[in-house]
C-alpha cells in the first residue's frame, strides 16, 4: 500500500503528530521563524538532490544546508528523517485573494473597468483572509501571481473591455497584510492582446446562424483588432512622450498616474504579461514589445509551438495553462494540452506552469505531472511550478528553491509532491510553520464526528 | 474513394478479436481480490477467466501487458458528451418530457477523448436548469458505432432532477436568467419553490398514474387516457422503471428531496454533485441513495462555498456508495488520478478509491451485474494503463469494450502523421480549387 | 412565318384572358421523356394543357400551332421538391398556438411563451401553402425562366410549419395555379430563440412526438363521438392536431448521417410516412444504409465556407470533408438505390440552380439522372407521377424547351409550357428575397 495514509488533514500543530515529525520544545526565543530540520532529503531543484541532510532556517531565510552542519542550542528542531523538503511550489496565474466566489460578483474584484489601466494594482486589493489561501498552500504552493484581471476566463466585470488591466503581484500565500505578502508588487503589467476572435455570444451557441444575430465579418474584425494595437501603441508612445517631459522637467509637465505606472514598463524594469493565443497574436505581440523596447512574457499562448523558435532566440518566457485541458478542435491530438509543456522543453523556449484558476490552483502539481507522462521530464516538471517561475518573475534571488539567502518558502512531504496521495506534511512560509488546517477541514473534523 | 482517416479509425474499432488473452498483467480491480499479477483470458466480448495462469486458446490474439497495469473500464456517473444541442430543456420548470436518448451524437468527438482515458461507460444526463429535467441514458463509449451501438443495453433509463442555484436562476429577477426581464421570470426563484414544483409535479403523476391504472384493471376498455409524456416519465418513476439522478449542492435540499420521495414512494437512485452530502450522509444512507459527487471543486458559486474534497471518504465510511463524477469531458478523462484525491482526502485505501470509479458508479447505474469489474462472466470493458493508475504520472495505453479494442495509444500516435497529411492534402486541393471558381461570373 | 409567330409571342409571358391556341405541337425536337428512352427527332403534341401526343413519327394535328423544335430539346417541367416560392417573407418569428396566427400582426403583442405542448408552440399545422402564395412573387417568374414547371411550396415557419401544396408556377391567380391542395407536413427542428418551450432540440422533438400522441388519442375521441355522440362530452376541437391528421406524409430534416439514423426511426416510431429533406451527408454509406426505402430531397445549396470565417482560423477535417463531398450525395444516393429528387433551398436565381445541379453533374450523377431528381422522382416522391414529371400522353403539359442540355453553361431556355401555356423566359434579372427553407436541425 504505497500510498496509505491516515488523513492529510492533521492539524499540525494541534499535537496529532504524523509518522516521523517531531516538533522540539522552541527556547530559541520567541522568533517562530527560525527553527533546524535535522536528517532530510533536500530537493534545491537548482541542484542535485542531498539525502540525508540538514537545513537551518534562520529568521526566516535559509541560512545552511548540509550534512555537517549542527543545530544551534535551543533551537526549534524538526525531524525529517525518511522526509523530503522542496521548494515551496510557485502558481503563476491565479487571482487568489482578488477573487473568492467566482460567480458571485460582489466577492469578486478582478475586471476593472477602463481600457488601459496600468495604474490599478492587484496587490492592494489582495484580501489575506480570503479561504483560498490555506486551501491552496496546504498543497504545498506558497506563492501566486495575482493578476488585477483573467483575461476573459472567468472573474466578470467590465474586464473584458480592458487591454491593459494593471499590474499583477508575486505574494507569499500567508501573511498579516498584503504589504506581509508582497514579493514582487509589481511582477507584470497585464495587458490582454486584441483578438480577432468575436461574433456571437455563448447564448445563441444552439441557434443557426439567421437566429443568432448578425455576425461581425472577419474584415471588421480584423479592422477592429488593427485599431486596437494601433491604440496600444499609441498609448506607450504617449506615456514615452511623458517620461521625456518627465525627465526633461518639460514646462507645464503635470504628473499623470496612468503616465506614471508606465515608467517602470518603458525601463524594462517591470515586464508585460501578454495574453495572447493564437499565432498572429503571438507574433503581433513579439512586434509590439519590439517596437516598444519592452519585456514580455506570454500567457497561455496555445499556438506558441509555431513560433517556438523566435521565442527562444528573443528569450520571451511562457506561462503554460493548465494540462489538463481538452484539445483546442475536434482534430487536434487527444492529447494535446498535456503533451505541450514536453515540446516546450524540447524547443528551448523558458517556462512554468500556471493553473489560472484559484478553485484549482491546489492541483498545480498534478497539471505539471500530467506533463510528465506525455513527455516533460520530471525535474523540469519541478522547475515549472518553482524555480522557473521565480526567474520569470524577477524573483529568483527570493523564492523558487532552497538555496542559502532564500526565503524559506519550504514544503516538508513524505513523497513526491507531483503525486496526489503524497502527504504535505509541513509548508513553511518566510520560516513560518504555516498550520494546514482551513475552512475545508474543519468541517471535515465537525460532520465526520456527527453522531 | 479515397478514405478518409476518420473512417479507417472506424474500421480499425470494428476490428473484433473473438478470443484475447491479457497477460502479465498487474489486475487491480474488486477490493476482495485486491491487486494481483495475472491473466485476463476475454472471449465473446465477456471476461472469461482471470487469474494468475491463464492458458491461452490456440489463435487468441496475446496482449502482453508486462510492467502494465489493467483495471476496469471506468464509468462515469454524470456526463453530458455526446449530444446534439442544448442538454438543457431550460424553458420548463419540469422538462420530462425530453429525452436525452433522441440526440446522442455518435460523432462527438468527446466520446473518443473519453475513451482515452479509460472511460467506457458514461450516464449521459439532461442538464440542471429544472427541477424535473429530462430523460437520461447510458452510453457506452463504442466510437465508430451508430446512436442505436453506443446505448447500453439492458441499462435501466434515469431522469435528472436539480435543486438550488440551477433550477431557481430563471426565476430570479437578479440571477441573470431570462428572469432579467420580469414578466418571463419562470417559477421558482427559490428551494421553497423548487420542493413544489416537485410535489405539483407527483401530485399530478400520482393522478395520472391511477387514471391508467383504473384504465388497465378495467381490462382496457375504451379509449385509453391521453398519454403525456411528461407525466409518463414520472408515472416510471413511481413505478421503479426509472431512475432518479437528482443534481444537489446544500445539505437542506437533500434532506428535502429525501423526504419528498418519502412521502410518494420512490426512491432517488443517486444524488448528484451532492456537495453537502457529508452532512448528511446518515440520512443519503438511510433512504438508500447513492452519492456521486466531484473529487475537489469548490467556491465557483455560493452553494459551492461548503464544499469539501473529504466529502467523497465521508459519505463512503457512513454507508453511501460514492462515485467520483465528471460533468464535464475534460474531467471525464481522468477520473482515475481523481479517484486517487480520495486516499489523500479522507485516507481512502488503493482499492476502495478505485471503486469509486469503477465498481460503485456500476452500482448507482444499476449494471454492476455487466460492468465496474474484472470478473467472469461481465464484459469485457478493460483499461489497460502504463503506470499504477492512481498515479499521476499515468497514461491510458489501451481500452477494450465489449472485448473489441476501442483505443490504442500506439496506433493513434502513429497514425496522427496520416491524419495531417490527409487534411493538408484536403487543403491544398480546396485550394487549388478556387481560382476555378473565381474564373466563373458571379 | 413561324418565327414571326414565336417573335410575336416573344413579348413576355403571355397576358391571363388571351386567347390560346387549342393544340400545340413542337416538331423535330429532340424530346427527353424521363419515363421512357430520349427520342431523337420527335413531336410533341399538346392539347386542352395536357400532353396529347409524344413519338418520333406523331403528326402534327391540322388545328395545331405548330413550332418548329430543330435544334431544340423538350424536357418536362423541372419540378423544386421542396420550395417557398410563391410565399411572401414573413414579418417575423411567428409563434403558432391556439387561436394565434402565423404571422401576428405588428399591433399584436406577441403571445407569452408557451409553457409546455399543450400551447401548441410554433405550430400552423393546419395552414396550406396555396393559402399563403401569392401568384405575383417575383421569384415564381424567375423560376419559371430556369425550367421550373412545377413547385411542392411549403410554410416552413416554425416546427409544425404546415401542408405543402403542388402548385404549378403560371397563373394569373393561386386558384390556377394549385395542382395538389395538401401534399404533407413540414416539421422544421431548427431551434429558434423566443423563451418558451420548447427551447433545445430535443424538447423540438419530444414536442413533436406529444403531437403524434395527441393526434391518435384526438382522432379516437372523435371517431367515438362521431359513432355516437349522446352522452359523450364533445371533443375540443384542436386545430394543430386537425392538420397534423389530414396531412398524408411528414417532411423531417437530415443532413448528417446522425440525423438520418434519428430522423428514420423518429419517423418510424411516429408510424407516418417521411420524406428527409437535406441530405448534406448522403454520401456517406452510414446515411444510406439507413434510407433503402425512405425517400429524400437533396438541397441543392451545397456547404461553401463562411465569408466571416477567419482566415487563421483552421477548419475541421469533417468540415472540409462534407463541403468537398456534399456534392456526391445525389450519384452516391443513386448508387443505393434511394430514390431522390432536389430541392432549390433558397436559391431563387435560375443560374444559380443550374450552377448547383451542374456541381453535381460534375461530381459523378449523370445528365438523366440529374433531370429525372428535378422531374419524375420528385413526382414520384410525393405520388404525383400519375400527372407530372415525364413527356408522357395524359399528362399534364408541363415542358421546357431548350437549346443545349438543360445544364450547360451556354445553354438558353427557348420556351416552357406550363399547363399547355407557353411562357417566355424574363431576362434574368429577377429580385431575390427568396425565404430559405430550414434544413438543419
Amino acid at each position: 500500500m504505497k500510498f496509505k495514509q491516515e488523513s492529510g488533514a492533521r492539524n499540525q500543530k494541534s499535537g496529532v503528530l504524523a509518522a516521523a515529525v517531531v516538533c522540539a520544545a522552541s527556547v530559541f526565543g520567541a522568533a517562530n521563524d527560525t527553527f533546524f530540520i535535522r536528517g532530510v532529503d533536500v530537493y534545491p531543484v537548482t541542484a542535485v538532490k542531498m539525502e540525508n541532510v540538514s537545513v537551518l532556517i534562520q529568521d526566516g531565510k535559509i541560512a545552511e544546508i548540509g550534512a555537517k552542519i549542527v543545530a544551534p542550542k535551543g533551537i526549534k528542531i524538526v525531524e525529517g528523517k525518511g522526509l523530503r523538503v522542496y521548494p515551496g511550489m510557485i502558481d503563476s496565474g491565479t487571482t487568489l485573494g482578488l477573487s473568492e466566489i467566482s460567480a458571485e460578483r460582489v466577492t469578486v474584484d478582478t475586471g476593472e473597468l477602463g481600457e488601459f489601466m496600468p495604474q490599478l494594482r492587484a496587490l492592494i486589493a489582495v484580501n489575506p483572509e480570503s479561504e483560498h489561501f490555506p486551501v491552496v498552500r496546504a498543497n504545498g504552493i506558497t506563492s501566486t501571481v495575482t493578476y488585477p484581471a483573467t483575461g476573459g476566463r472567468g472573474g466578470g466585470g467590465g474586464g473584458s473591455q480592458q487591454i491593459i488591466a494593471g499590474q499583477a503581484a508575486l505574494i507569499h500565500m500567508a501573511g498579516w497584510t498584503w504589504e506581509d505578502m508582497e514579493i514582487n508588487r509589481s511582477a507584470a503589467l497585464t495587458i490582454q492582446f486584441p483578438s480577432t476572435a468575436g461574433g456571437r455570444g455563448n447564448f445563441a451557441a444552439d441557434f443557426p446562424e439567421e437566429f443568432g444575430g448578425p455576425q461581425q465579418s472577419y474584415a471588421d474584425r480584423k479592422r477592429a483588432y488593427d485599431q486596437a494595437i494601433q491604440r496600444l501603441n499609441d498609448f506607450f508612445d504617449a506615456a514615452r512622450q511623458y517620461q521625456k517631459e518627465r525627465s526633461n522637467n518639460a514646462p507645464g509637465f503635470k504628473k499623470d498616474l496612468k503616465m506614471e505606472a508606465m515608467i517602470p514598463v518603458l525601463d524594462r524594469k517591470v515586464p508585460v504579461a501578454v495574453t495572447a493565443q493564437r499565432e498572429r497574436q503571438i507574433r503581433d505581440a513579439m512586434a509590439f514589445a519590439d517596437k516598444q523596447h519592452i519585456r514580455i512574457i506570454l500567457l497561455q499562448p496555445r499556438e506558441l509551438l509555431k513560433v517556438a523558435a523566435d521565442l527562444k532566440a528573443k528569450n520571451i518566457p511562457v506561462i503554460l495553462g493548465r494540462t489538463e485541458a481538452l484539445p483546442e478542435n475536434e482534430d487536434a491530438a487527444y492529447d494535446q494540452a498535456e503533451s505541450l509543456p514536453g515540446l516546450v522543453f524540447k524547443s528551448g523556449v523558458k517556462f512554468a506552469f500556471a493553473t489560472f484558476n484559484n478553485e484549482f490552483s491546489r492541483n498545480l502539481p498534478y497539471n505539471a505531472a500530467r506533463a510528465v507522462a506525455y513527455g516533460l521530464p520530471a525535474d523540469e516538471a519541478l522547475k515549472a511550478v518553482t524555480i522557473n517561475a521565480a526567474e520569470i518573475w524577477g524573483a529568483s534571488d527570493k523564492v523558487g528553491s532552497i538555496e542559502k539567502g532564500k526565503w524559506a518558502d519550504l514544503m516538508i512531504t513524505n513523497g513526491d509532491p507531483l503525486e496526489t496521495p503524497t502527504e504535505i506534511k509541513h509548508v513553511y512560509i518566510k520560516g513560518v510553520d504555516i498550520d494546514l488546517t482551513n475552512k475545508q477541514t474543519r468541517l471535515y473534523e465537525k460532520y465526520r464526528n456527527r453522531p | 474513394m479515397k478514405k478518409t482517416f476518420l473512417a479507417a479509425l472506424f474500421v480499425a474499432a470494428f476490428a473484433h478479436a473473438e478470443v484475447t488473452v491479457i497477460r502479465n498483467a498487474t489486475i487491480m480491480s474488486e477490493s476482495s481480490k485486491g491487486t494481483f499479477k495475472g491473466s485476463i483470458l476475454v472471449r465473446d466480448g465477456k471476461i472469461a477467466e482471470v487469474g494468475e495462469n491463464v492458458m491461452v486458446p490456440q489463435g487468441a490474439t496475446v496482449i502482453d501487458a508486462q510492467g502494465q497495469w489493467v483495471t476496469p473500464g471506468i464509468i462515469d456517473a454524470h456526463s453530458h458528451i455526446a449530444g446534439d444541442g442544448n442538454i438543457n430543456e431550460g424553458s420548463v420548470s419540469v422538462s420530462s418530457m425530453v429525452n436525452i436518448k433522441d440526440i446522442i451524437n455518435p460523432e462527438d468527438v468527446a466520446i473518443y477523448r473519453a475513451l482515452a482515458g479509460g472511460i467506457t461507460t458514461a450516464n449521459i444526463l439532461h442538464g440542471s436548469a429544472n427541477a424535473i429535467g429530462g430523460q437520461t441514458i447510458v452510453l457506452k463509449m463504442r466510437w465508430g458505432k451508430d446512436a442505436d451501438g453506443l446505448i447500453f443495453e439492458g441499462a435501466k433509463p434515469g431522469i435528472k432532477f436539480a435543486l438550488g442555484e440551477n433550477p431557481k436562476r430563471a426565476g430570479n429577477p437578479v440571477g441573470g436568467g431570462r428572469g432579467a426581464q420580469p414578466l418571463n421570470a419562470r417559477y421558482p426563484a427559490t428551494r421553497m419553490g423548487v420542493e413544489d414544483v416537485i410535489r405539483e409535479a407527483f401530485n399530478e403523476a400520482v393522478q395520472y398514474k391511477a387514471e391508467w391504472d383504473a384504465w388497465e384493471k378495467g381490462g382496457k376498455q375504451g379509449i385509453p387516457p391521453r398519454k403525456d409524456l411528461k407525466l409518463e416519465a414520472l408515472k416510471e418513476v413511481l413505478e421503479g422503471k426509472r431512475y432518479v439522478h437528482a443534481h444537489c449542492y446544500r445539505s437542506d435540499e437533500i434532506l428535502m428531496l429525501i423526504r419528498v420521495a418519502d412521502d410518494y414512494g420512490f426512491k432517488i437512485r443517486t444524488f448528484q454533485h451532492v456537495l453537502e452530502g457529508y452532512k448528511v450522509a446518515k440520512e443519503i444512507a438511510a433512504h438508500g441513495a447513492g452519492a456521486s459527487t466531484f473529487s475537489d471543486w469548490w467556491s465557483y458559486k455560493a452553494e459551492a462555498w461548503d464544499a469539501i474534497p473529504y466529502n467523497a471518504a465521508v459519505m463512503a465510511k457512513k454507508g453511501v456508495v460514492v462515485s467520483l463524477n465528471s460533468d464535464d469531458a475534460e474531467l471525464m478523462r481522468r477520473l482515475n488520478t481523481e479517484a486517487a484525491k480520495a486516499m489523500k482526502y479522507g485516507g481512502m485505501s488503493r482499492e476502495d478509491a478505485l471503486a469509486m470509479v469503477t465498481i460503485n458508479p456500476a452500482k448507482q447505474l444499476g449494471v454492476d451485474n455487466r460492468v465496474g469489474s474484472i470478473e467472469v462472466g461481465k464484459d469485457a470493458d478493460i483499461v489497460i494503463f502504463d503506470k499504477d493508475p492512481l498515479s499521476t504520472f499515468s497514461k491510458v495505453q489501451k481500452v477494450m469494450i465489449d472485448g473489441s479494442k476501442y483505443f490504442d495509444r500506439d496506433s493513434e500516435v502513429s497514425a496522427r502523421p496520416m491524419k495531417e497529411a490527409s487534411k493538408q492534402k484536403m487543403i491544398d486541393r480546396e485550394k487549388a480549387d478556387q481560382p476555378a471558381q473565381k474564373r466563373r461570373p458571379q | 412565318m413561324k418565327h414571326i409567330l414565336i417573335a410575336l409571342l416573344a413579348f413576355g409571358a403571355i397576358a391571363a384572358g388571351q386567347p390560346q391556341p387549342t393544340s400545340i405541337a413542337i416538331r423535330n425536337a429532340k424530346i427527353v421523356t424521363v419515363s421512357g428512352p430520349t427520342i431523337a427527332k420527335g413531336t410533341v403534341v399538346l392539347r386542352n394543357g395536357l400532353i396529347d401526343a409524344v413519338g418520333d413519327n406523331v403528326q402534327p394535328p391540322g388545328d395545331a400551332l405548330v413550332i418548329d423544335g430543330e435544334g431544340m430539346t423538350v424536357y418536362p417541367g423541372l419540378i423544386d421538391a421542396l420550395s417557398t416560392w410563391g410565399i411572401p417573407v414573413p414579418a417575423a418569428n411567428g409563434r403558432g398556438g391556439r387561436g394565434a396566427t402565423a404571422t401576428p400582426a405588428p399591433t399584436v403583442p406577441a403571445p407569452p411563451p408557451a409553457r409546455g405542448p399543450e400551447d401548441r408552440p410554433q405550430t400552423t399545422s393546419w395552414v396550406k401553402a396555396m393559402e399563403r402564395i401569392q401568384a405575383n412573387d417575383r421569384r415564381i417568374e424567375s423560376a419559371r425562366s430556369a425550367g421550373f414547371t412545377t413547385a411542392f411550396v411549403f410554410p416552413t415557419t416554425g416546427i409544425f410549419g404546415g401542408q405543402g401544396s403542388a402548385v404549378n408556377l403560371a397563373g394569373a391567380k393561386t386558384e390556377d395555379m394549385v395542382l395538389v391542395p395538401s401534399l404533407g407536413q413540414y416539421i422544421s427542428l431548427t431551434v429558434r430563440p423566443g423563451g418558451g418551450f420548447p427551447s433545445a432540440l430535443m424538447g423540438y422533438i419530444a414536442y413533436v412526438r406529444q403531437i403524434y400522441l395527441d393526434a391518435e388519442h384526438y382522432k379516437l375521441e372523435k371517431d367515438a363521438y362521431d359513432k355516437n355522440p349522446r352522452g359523450m362530452k364533445r371533443p375540443e376541437y384542436d386545430r394543430a392536431l386537425e392538420g397534423v391528421l389530414e396531412s398524408k406524409r411528414i417532411l423531417l430534416p437530415a443532413n448528417r448521417w446522425v440525423e438520418v439514423e434519428r430522423m428514420v426511426k423518429f419517423a418510424a416510431e411516429l408510424k407516418q410516412p417521411v420524406i428527409l429533406y437535406g441530405m448534406r451527408e448522403g454520401f456517406d454509406k452510414r446515411a444510406t444504409d439507413y434510407l433503402k426505402s425512405t425517400p429524400v430531397l437533396v438541397s441543392l445549396k451545397w456547404p461553401v465556407k463562411s465569408p466571416n470565417a477567419d482566415p487563421d482560423d483552421e477548419e475541421t477535417m469533417k468540415t472540409m470533408e462534407v463541403r468537398e463531398k456534399a456534392p456526391t450525395a445525389p450519384q452516391a444516393l443513386k448508387t443505393a438505390g434511394v430514390k431522390f429528387a432536389f430541392y432549390s433551398d433558397g436559391l431563387d436565381q435560375p443560374r444559380d440552380i443550374q450552377r448547383a445541379v451542374k456541381k453535381a453533374i460534375d461530381n459523378g450523377l449523370s445528365r438523366e439522372d440529374a433531370v429525372r431528381a428535378l422531374t419524375l422522382s420528385a413526382a414520384e416522391i410525393y405520388g404525383l407521377a400519375d400527372r407530372i414529371g415525364s413527356v408522357e400522353k395524359g399528362k399534364i403539359a408541363n415542358l421546357v424547351v431548350t437549346r443545349g442540355d438543360i445544364f450547360d453553361d451556354r445553354t438558353r431556355v427557348e420556351m416552357i409550357f406550363v399547363d399547355g401555356v407557353k411562357h417566355l423566359p424574363a431576362p434574368e434579372a429577377a429580385g431575390r428575397g427568396g425565404v430559405p427553407t430550414e434544413n438543419r436541425q
